[in-house]
C-alpha cells in the first residue's frame, strides 16, 4: 500500500520576462505507507519543491499527487485543508514556531485548527513535550530554547493530529550534529513504534544512513 | 487567540483605540448636543402650548371640501371630553377696520381656557361681543370704543351667483380678554348661534376638541382624521422640530463621523504592516491546517476586539465631551442669546450611546477585511521562506 504516489510530476516558474524555469520534470515516487525516505541532492535540485507540492503547499504545473490512494484536487482549498489537518504534519529546517506562544501552545495549535476540545488538546500537547524530553520546557518561548529544543518542539507540533505522514525539510540543518543526531533517532523512533511515514529531504549524511531507502534529486529529476 | 497579539502590541493597539474612540466621542458629544437642543425646543413648545387640545378644520380632498356639519360634529364628540364647534367671519368696522368674529358656545372658553379681564361674557340670543386684548386696543385706538359701546359692522356675504350682499350690524362691546399670546387677542367672539345667523351658514369652520391626558390626543386625532377632517395640535409643532433637529443631529454626526474615517484607515494601516510581519505566521498557520476562514477569522477577531474596546472608550470620552460642551456652552448660550432657563443643553440617552458603540464595531471590521483577506490568500511556500 503506498502512502504517497507522484505520477509524471512537473513544476515550472515563468518568470515575467519569459524564462521558464523547470524544478521538477516528470517525477515518479512512491512511498510505502510506513518507509523511512530520505531525499538527497544539490540545493536548487527540487527536492524541497517536490516536498511543498506533496505537502499541499504548492501546486503541480502538471501530473498528479496520490496520498493514501487519493487523487490530490489542488484547486479544492477544503480538501486540502482536510490533509494538514489530519493526515500530515510539517518538520522545517528553521523550525518554524510561532515566537508568541509558548512551547506548549505551539504545541496544541494545530490540535485548535482541527477544532479539537479544549481541554484534550492541552492535554494531549503536555504529553507530545513530555515524549520528545521537554516536558518541563513547556512555558518557555521558543526564542528561550536551543535548536535542538525547538526542533523538538517542531515534531511534537507536527504529531498532534495523529499524522499518517510526517514531511521534514532538512530538519537537522540548522543544529549541530551532536543535537542532530537527537532529532533523527526520534524521527526513527517514530517511525518504528507508530509507523508514521517519513519523507525527508537532507544533506545530512548520518540522516541518510538511518533512511529505508535514499532517493537523489538533480535538476528536477529523479537520479535514482 | 486575538487578545495576545493586542497585548503584544500594547502601544499600536492603544493609539488605535485612542484614534477610534476620538472618532466615536466627536460623534457621541455633538449628537447628545443635537438631541439637547431638541428636547430643550420640545419642552418649550410642551409648557406654552395645550398639548390635550385639537383644532379640527374642514377637510380637503383631491375633488372636494368636507363641511363640518352637525353630524360630523355628533361624530367628533366620541373623541374628546370638550368638543366645542365654532364659526368664524370678517367684519369690517365703518372706520374700515377689519376684524374677525369667532361665533362660539360656553363650551369653546373651557376648551381654548380663556379668561375675562374685564366686563362680562355675552348673553345667548344677543348681538354682545368680547374683544380680544389686541383687538380692544384698537378699537379703543381707531373707534374709541368702551365697554358698553355700539360698534357698527358690515359682514358681505355671497350669493348663490357669487353676488356679493353686505349685510350691516350693530354689536354690543360687553367685555374684553385678558393677553393670551395666541390668537385669541386678535378675535373677537359672539354667541355662535348669533354668528351663523349672520353669515347665513349651516355649517362650522372648526370645532375645538380637548381630550383629558396629551396622552390620548393621538388616538383622538387619528379617529377625527379618519371622518375625513382635517387637525392641527402643538403635536404638529413638536413632530417639525424633531424633523429638523433629527436632520441637523445626522448632519452634525455625519461630519464629526469623518474622524472616524481617519481611525478606520489607522486600523487599515496596521492591520496591513501586522499582515506583512506575521507573513511567516500565517504561512506556519496554513501548513498545520488553518483555512482560509480561519485566517481571516484569526484577523477580524482582533478588529471586533479593537472595536469593543474602541466603543466603550469612546462612549465614555463621549460622555465626558458632551459634559464639557454643557458645562461650557450653556453658559455662553445664557449670556449671548439671553436663552434662560436650560437645564441640560446636551443629552446622552442609551441609543446614542448604542449608536456610537457599533459605529466603532463596523468601522473597525469593515477596515480589517481587506488585512484579513490579503493574509488569507498569502502563498504559504512564499510566507514561510520570509525571515
Amino acid at each position: 500500500m503506498w502512502m504517497v504516489e507522484t505520477r509524471a510530476l512537473s513544476k515550472s516558474y515563468l518568470f515575467g520576462s519569459g524564462n521558464q524555469v523547470v524544478a521538477l520534470n516528470d517525477v515518479n515516487l512512491t512511498v510505502a505507507n510506513g518507509e523511512f525516505v530520505s531525499i538527497m541532492g544539490p540545493s536548487g535540485s527540487g527536492k524541497s519543491t517536490l516536498l511543498n507540492i506533496v505537502g499541499c503547499l504548492d501546486k503541480p504545473t502538471a501530473g498528479n499527487v496520490y496520498i493514501n490512494e487519493t487523487k490530490i484536487d489542488y484547486g479544492k482549498a477544503g480538501h486540502l485543508v482536510q490533509l494538514h489537518r489530519q493526515t500530515m504534519g510539517f518538520i522545517f529546517q528553521g523550525f518554524n514556531l510561532i515566537s508568541t506562544m509558548n512551547a506548549l501552545e505551539n504545541v496544541w495549535y494545530p490540535m485548535y485548527f482541527n477544532r479539537v476540545p479544549k481541554l484534550e488538546r492541552k492535554k494531549r500537547a503536555e504529553a507530545l513535550l513530555e515524549s520528545v524530553g521537554l516536558k518541563d520546557r513547556a512555558l518557555h518561548l521558543p526564542s528561550e530554547l536551543s535548536g535542538g529544543e525547538q526542533q523538538r518542539v517542531a515534531i511534537a507540533r507536527a504529531l498532534a493530529n495523529h499524522p499518517r505522514l510526517i514531511l521534514a525539510d532538512e530538519p537537522t540543518g540548522n543544529i549541530d550534529s551532536r543535537t542532530g543526531r537527537m532529532i533523527i533517532d526520534l524521527m526513527k523512533k517514530l517511525n518504528k513504534e507508530q509507523g508514521i511515514t517519513f519523507i525527508v529531504t537532507t544533506h545530512d549524511m548520518v540522516m541518510a544512513n538511518n533512511a529505508d531507502r535514499v532517493i537523489t534529486i538533480t535538476d528536477g529529476e529523479i537520479v535514482d | 487567540m486575538a487578545l495576545r497579539q493586542l497585548r503584544t502590541k500594547k502601544v499600536r493597539t492603544l493609539l488605535i483605540l485612542l484614534g477610534i474612540s476620538i472618532g466615536v466621542a466627536a460623534v457621541v458629544g455633538v449628537t447628545s448636543l443635537g438631541e439637547g437642543i431638541r428636547v430643550n425646543a420640545v419642552d418649550e413648545i410642551q409648557k406654552s402650548h395645550d398639548l390635550t387640545l385639537i383644532e379640527v378644520s374642514p377637510g380637503l380632498s383631491s375633488e372636494n371640501i368636507i363641511l363640518i356639519t352637525e353630524s360630523k360634529v355628533r361624530a367628533v364628540r366620541e373623541y374628546g371630553s370638550v368638543v366645542a364647534p365654532f364659526v368664524k367671519d370678517a367684519y369690517v368696522t365703518q372706520n374700515k377696520t377689519y376684524f374677525e368674529v369667532n361665533g362660539i358656545s360656553t363650551e369653546y372658553m373651557d376648551a381654548k381656557d380663556i379668561k375675562l379681564e374685564a366686563g362680562v361674557w355675552f348673553e345667548e340670543g344677543t348681538y354682545q361681543i368680547v374683544l380680544g386684548s389686541d383687538i380692544w386696543e384698537k378699537f379703543t385706538k381707531i373707534e374709541g370704543a368702551e365697554i358698553g359701546n355700539a360698534i357698527d359692522a358690515r359682514i358681505r356675504l355671497y350669493g348663490e351667483e357669487g353676488r356679493a350682499v353686505d349685510k350691516d350690524i350693530t354689536f354690543m362691546i360687553i367685555g374684553r380678554l385678558a393677553p393670551t399670546g395666541t390668537q385669541a387677542d386678535d378675535q373677537a367672539f359672539i354667541d355662535i348661534n348669533m354668528a351663523k345667523k349672520l353669515a347665513e351658514k349651516d355649517v362650522y369652520d372648526g370645532i375645538m376638541v380637548k381630550v383629558d391626558k396629551s396622552s390620548q390626543a393621538p388616538a383622538a386625532r387619528a379617529g377625527i382624521e379618519r371622518l375625513d377632517l382635517t387637525c392641527f395640535s402643538a403635536q404638529d409643532e413638536i413632530d417639525s422640530i424633531n424633523r429638523i433637529m433629527n436632520g441637523v443631529t445626522l448632519i452634525l454626526g455625519f461630519f464629526s463621523g469623518i474622524s472616524l474615517i481617519v481611525g478606520g484607515v489607522m486600523i487599515i494601516n496596521t492591520m496591513i504592516v501586522s499582515v506583512y510581519e506575521r507573513t511567516r505566521e500565517i504561512g506556519i498557520a496554513k501548513s498545520i491546517g488553518a483555512s482560509e476562514l480561519d485566517i481571516i477569522r484569526m484577523f477580524l477577531s482582533e478588529c471586533i476586539i479593537i472595536g469593543i474596546l474602541g466603543g466603550i472608550l469612546g462612549d465614555m470620552v463621549g460622555i465626558a465631551f458632551s459634559f464639557l460642551i454643557d458645562r461650557v456652552g450653556k453658559p455662553l448660550l445664557i449670556t449671548q442669546l439671553g436663552i434662560g432657563e436650560i437645564e441640560h443643553l446636551t443629552l446622552i440617552n442609551m441609543d446614542i450611546l448604542i449608536a456610537g458603540f457599533m459605529i466603532s464595531l463596523i468601522i473597525s471590521v469593515l477596515s480589517g477585511i481587506y488585512p484579513a483577506w490579503r493574509a488569507a490568500k498569502l502563498d504559504p511556500v512564499k510566507a514561510l521562506r520570509q525571515l
